[in-house]
């Protein structure tokens, strides 16, 4: 593992000196702010368009910390987990196609090393961003709402950072295998609305990752899941040892 | 695995039969080629000739098709960690990461090697001065060509290489670039050995001991520059006579004797290859005495690599 560390450290240098460190961290913190203040906003709004138009009474219940947190789940399920996608489409074609590679691939660092080094310095990335934005959402929660969902929502935000960190694998694996970005960013939407469309199917929820996200929503309901999370966990983390081996595998037969 | 030989006493280069082939494209045709520790070898061919191809597979960026690539004793295939600890390596299209600025991409650089912070700093400190990057504090994104090759040079000798392998490091540098880029090439001899694959004559003929041509994935002419130059200069000689059909006379009564390869007239000028340069001395005068033709000018050509380059080359290509 020669360079492990220097090639880590260059990465989350690289995090900080580009775009990519307003892209996740960024989005995350403005969902966490806004999530709550748009839950506490959004009745009154729906209010005042209903007034409106003559004859429409619409009749919505006070919105509460739970509404709050909810959204701001919403967000990490639809907009995170894209901007996921689309970002890691080019975290090792990119290297490849402009050519930085090859200087760092022609000294002792392995393909291995390359691999796992950028995987870590994401899901570190993602891991900081996360926190800081379920942080973000519960402070103004706890200002707008006077009320916390606090343990339920740290919960549900954990169980949703492991499907994250498996998108973040199943990316880097496709941006190894495809060598161009945009075929990376193709195959990763596709994968994640398949994601989403296989979620609701029973047995795919059952003994699949894919129940991890139904489960984020029992969790900030307070419920008990209504099935097991033993599978979708084991199923998760399986797959994210077997995509990153995967990923080093391909990466070591390719030509550069 | 490396050889028993792995080390000082092994080749910088050795390749045995090495075969590479793109789908129905050969682009390396069993080049057996050796190369000795301390010398700067260039390596030439016209674009597309398979210069990249080698050193791609020399860096262990590619698989041979067949047949072996030693470097510094290691098998490339076989033992990729090791090679790639002793060796620096500059791309022709060196991608530096633009974000950084060149101390910074020095110590990563180093840091992959594993050296020490100390060795490292201080490594950082002297390249960036015979790189003449020492007071420049900018990304490398607004680096000029010339600069950020010289800081390939820089990041490639970090780890202070035995052997030093450099794709076209001047194709596309203007003259100022390139006069440094040599310098620092010619500054390393003595000190390591240096592969320079190239298609610019001239800068072979500046800094290189030797060289190996490479035409069509075949290494068709391996020799040190002097030899290589020599043993063509000494086989071509120009003929220039007074009278315009003289020449032709001339050429007329050579034609057919053994130590003729070739002759070419024009108006005035006599062009000639040989195979024996001792028996052309001797009858060249007495033909051009008995022609009764007034002689202006006899001399044994001065050939440069060129000449040898495209004797070489564009007769593989005719």
């Amino acid at each position: 593992m020669t360079g492990f560390v220097a090639f880590l450290q260059k990465e989350l240098l690289e995090i900080r000196r580009t775009w990519r460190i307003w892209v996740i961290p960024g989005m995350l913190l403005f969902f966490g702010i806004t999530s709550p203040i748009i839950a506490a906003l959004t009745p009154a709004l729906v209010r005042s368009m209903a007034a409106a138009q003559p004859g429409v009474v619409i009749q919505l219940p006070d919105p509460t910390a739970l509404d709050a947190s909810a959204q701001f789940l919403k967000n990490l399920d639809q907009f995170i987990l894209i901007a996921i996608v689309i970002a890691g489409a080019g975290v090792v074609s990119g290297e490849r196609s402009s050519g930085t590679a090859i200087l760092v691939l022609t000294k002792p660092l392995s393909r291995g090393t390359f691999v796992l080094a950028k995987l870590l310095a994401q899901i570190v990335l993602l891991l900081t961003a996360t926190a800081l934005g379920t942080a973000a959402c519960l402070g103004v929660t706890a200002v707008v709402f006077n009320a916390s969902t606090g343990g339920r929502l740290v919960t549900a935000v954990a169980l949703w950072f492991v499907f994250a960190a498996l998108l973040i694998v199943v990316m880097t694996l496709f941006s190894t295998v495809f060598r161009s970005r945009g075929a990376a960013a193709g195959a990763g939407l596709g994968f994640y609305f398949l994601a989403l469309l296989f979620s609701n199917w029973a047995p795919a929820e059952h003994y699949t990752f894919l129940g991890l996200l139904s489960a984020t929503r029992d969790a900030l309901a307070g419920q008990a899941h209504t099935v097991s999370l033993g599978w979708p966990l084991a199923v998760a983390v399986a797959t994210i040892a077997l995509g990153a081996a995967a990923t080093v595998y391909i990466f070591e037969r390719q030509e550069l | 695995m490396s050889s028993p030989e792995a080390g000082a006493s092994a080749p910088a280069i050795e390749l045995r039969g090495l075969t590479k082939r793109f789908g129905d494209t050969l682009a390396l045709d069993r080049v057996d080629l050796v190369v000795r520790p301390g010398m700067v070898f260039g390596f030439l061919g016209r674009n597309g000739a398979g210069k990249t191809t080698t050193l791609r597979i020399l860096s262990g960026l590619a698989r041979p098709t067949a047949g072996s690539a030693h470097v510094l004793g290691h098998d490339v295939a076989r033992a990729p960690l090791a090679v790639r600890a002793d060796i620096g390596f500059l791309p022709d299209v060196p991608a530096l990461y633009s974000w950084m600025t060149a101390r910074e991409y020095l110590d990563l650089a180093g840091r992959l090697f594993g050296l020490d912070h100390a060795i490292v700093a201080e490594r950082t400190d002297a390249l960036l001065e015979m790189a003449g990057l020492e007071s420049v504090n900018t990304r490398v994104g607004g680096f000029s060509r010339g600069m950020k090759q010289r800081l390939g040079i820089a990041q490639a000798l970090i780890n202070a290489p035995k052997l030093l392998m450099l794709d076209e490091p001047t194709s596309a540098l203007d003259p100022i670039g390139r006069r440094q880029v040599l310098e620092m090439v010619a500054s390393l001899r003595g000190r390591t050995t240096v592969f320079f694959s190239t298609h610019i004559l001239a800068d072979v003929e500046r800094v290189c001991d030797a060289v190996a041509i490479l035409e069509r994935g075949r290494v068709v002419a391996n020799a040190g520059v002097d030899e290589l130059t020599s043993r063509a200069a000494s086989n071509r000689l120009t003929l220039e006579v007074e009278d315009v059909g003289g020449a032709a006379a001339i050429a007329g009564m050579l034609a057919g004797r053994v130590w003729v390869r070739s002759i070419e007239t024009a108006e005035r000028v006599l062009r000639m290859s040989v195979f024996d340069l001792a028996a052309a001395q001797r009858e060249i005068p007495a033909a051009i005495a008995a022609a009764g033709v007034p002689l202006r000018r006899f001399e044994i050509d001065e050939t440069s690599l060129e000449d040898v380059f495209v004797e070489l080359v564009g007769g593989a290509s005719r």
